[in-house]
């Protein structure tokens, strides 16, 4: 089905992949997610062949959108329960135009069906063929950014844990940072707070991609997280374990003073 | 229009007795990947995804460290993994910019198995690579 929908109109998994139909539906349970919208793997593989009418309605669907974009692969089969395919598929924080979404979609189509995909595909017997769907939702240019653990990933204890830095949350999930930690108790009081060492933070840049900046001295070893904030990130926690269940990773960042939730799955580390 | 031009599988030697209807419908199969100047393309030992024509520009290839004859427009290399679902058997590193047309092993292995004019060019080809690869080991 060669589909473009709103994000909130994402609601099934093997035409959408479970990132998009995840925040479809946050959005509709009111959680704060950046205006998007999901491409169905049928359609990012039309695109990534050149077809035209697939092209203007990928096009036509985004114009709704306000550039820079985040274009994100939502594999049918991703982050499910036997294998992740998070880091095979590729994730375009930047694309300036819409113009230059019919190459961004080819890329991340040919990343689906590159030559690393494939072997991560044999070795983990999922030889079959791919399907990428796509979100594509505004860009933020974020003040500080991380992932929050509705539960220790670790010890398994019911605390909230968060790794929080300056700009773009892929500085920590790419682990370039030391991140600031929190742990906080489900009532929502701090337990503990650690000063990361946060010497860069990624930024988009107007051309295009990201950069990765140099963080002013003063701001490498400050928390980045204020009082008022991680009560938010603490109501959010609660919130999502309401919609999706307990024991949730969640991508979140902090823009113009706004909190943003970017992604929610369930924790596929150890200790739970 | 979608996929790769006629035009350009025409010049191929493995479509090369196809009439035009089968060059059509094969063309639809295939999607444009650019390559960026000094990326790699395949690497030696990997697991093999797509087969690829070039369109235009140029690619060194390398096996076990020595230099092969560099592919240009009109050349195509992938097939052999993606025939046996082993392993690539060459490095291919874009020396310029790089535009392929790729078909994955997911549309190639049907459209060889649907269309025997192609099983045989294909045939025809790897016996020439194993013949060149005998003629290397033949002892002086």
């Amino acid at each position: 089905m060669k589909d473009a929908v709103p994000l909130e109109m994402a609601r099934d998994t093997s035409i959408f992949g479970s990132k998009a139909v995840g925040l479809g539906e946050a959005i509709r349970e009111g959680l704060p997610v950046p205006p998007g919208i999901a491409l169905s793997g049928p359609i990012v593989e039309a695109v990534a062949s050149g077809d035209e009418d697939a092209i203007e309605k990928v096009t036509s669907a985004a114009r709704s959108l306000r550039a820079p974009l985040a274009v994100r692969s939502s594999a049918v089969d991703e982050d499910g329960a036997d294998a992740s395919f998070a880091g095979q598929h590729l994730t375009l924080l930047n694309v300036p135009s819409i113009d230059r979404l019919t190459a961004a979609l080819n890329e991340i189509w040919w990343s689906a069906n590159s030559d690393s995909a494939i072997t991560y595909r044999q070795r983990v017997g999922l030889f079959t063929r791919p399907s990428v769907g796509v979100v594509i939702q505004e860009l933020l240019n974020p003040d500080s950014a991380g992932v929050m653990f509705t539960r220790n990933p670790i010890t398994g204890a019911d605390e909230r844990m968060i790794e929080a830095s300056w700009g773009l949350g892929e500085s920590v999930v790419a682990g370039l940072v030391i991140p600031d930690n929190y742990r906080i108790d489900r009532a929502g009081h701090v337990l503990e707070r650690t000063p990361g060492h946060k010497k860069i933070a990624i930024r988009s840049v107007p051309s295009g991609g990201t950069v990765q900046e140099e963080v002013a001295t003063d701001l490498v070893g400050r928390l980045c997280l204020d009082e008022l904030q991680l009560e938010e990130l603490s109501r959010l926690a609660l919130r999502s374990e309401q919609v999706y269940g307990p024991a949730r990773d969640i991508e979140w960042a902090f823009a113009g003073g706004t909190l943003n939730l970017l992604q929610c799955r369930a924790i596929t580390r150890t200790g739970l | 229009m979608a996929g790769a031009p006629v035009e350009a599988l025409q010049r191929v030697p493995l479509f090369m007795d196809l009439d035009a209807d089968e060059i059509s419908q094969i063309a639809r199969l295939f999607k444009q990947r650019r390559f960026a100047q000094g990326e790699t393309v395949v690497r030696e030992g990997s697991g093999g995804a797509a087969f690829f024509l070039i369109e235009s520009g140029e690619a060194t290839v390398s096996v076990g460290g020595t230099e092969r004859p560099i592919l240009r427009e009109g050349d195509y290399f992938g097939e052999i993994a993606v025939i046996d679902e082993g392993p690539r058997s060459a490095t291919i590193v874009a020396s310029t910019e790089l535009v392929c047309y790729g078909l994955t092993f997911w549309d190639f292995r049907p459209l060889v198995q649907d269309n025997g004019a192609i099983g045989w060019k294909l045939l025809q080809a790897m016996v020439q690579k194993l013949r060149a690869a005998e003629q290397g080991f033949r002892p002086i």
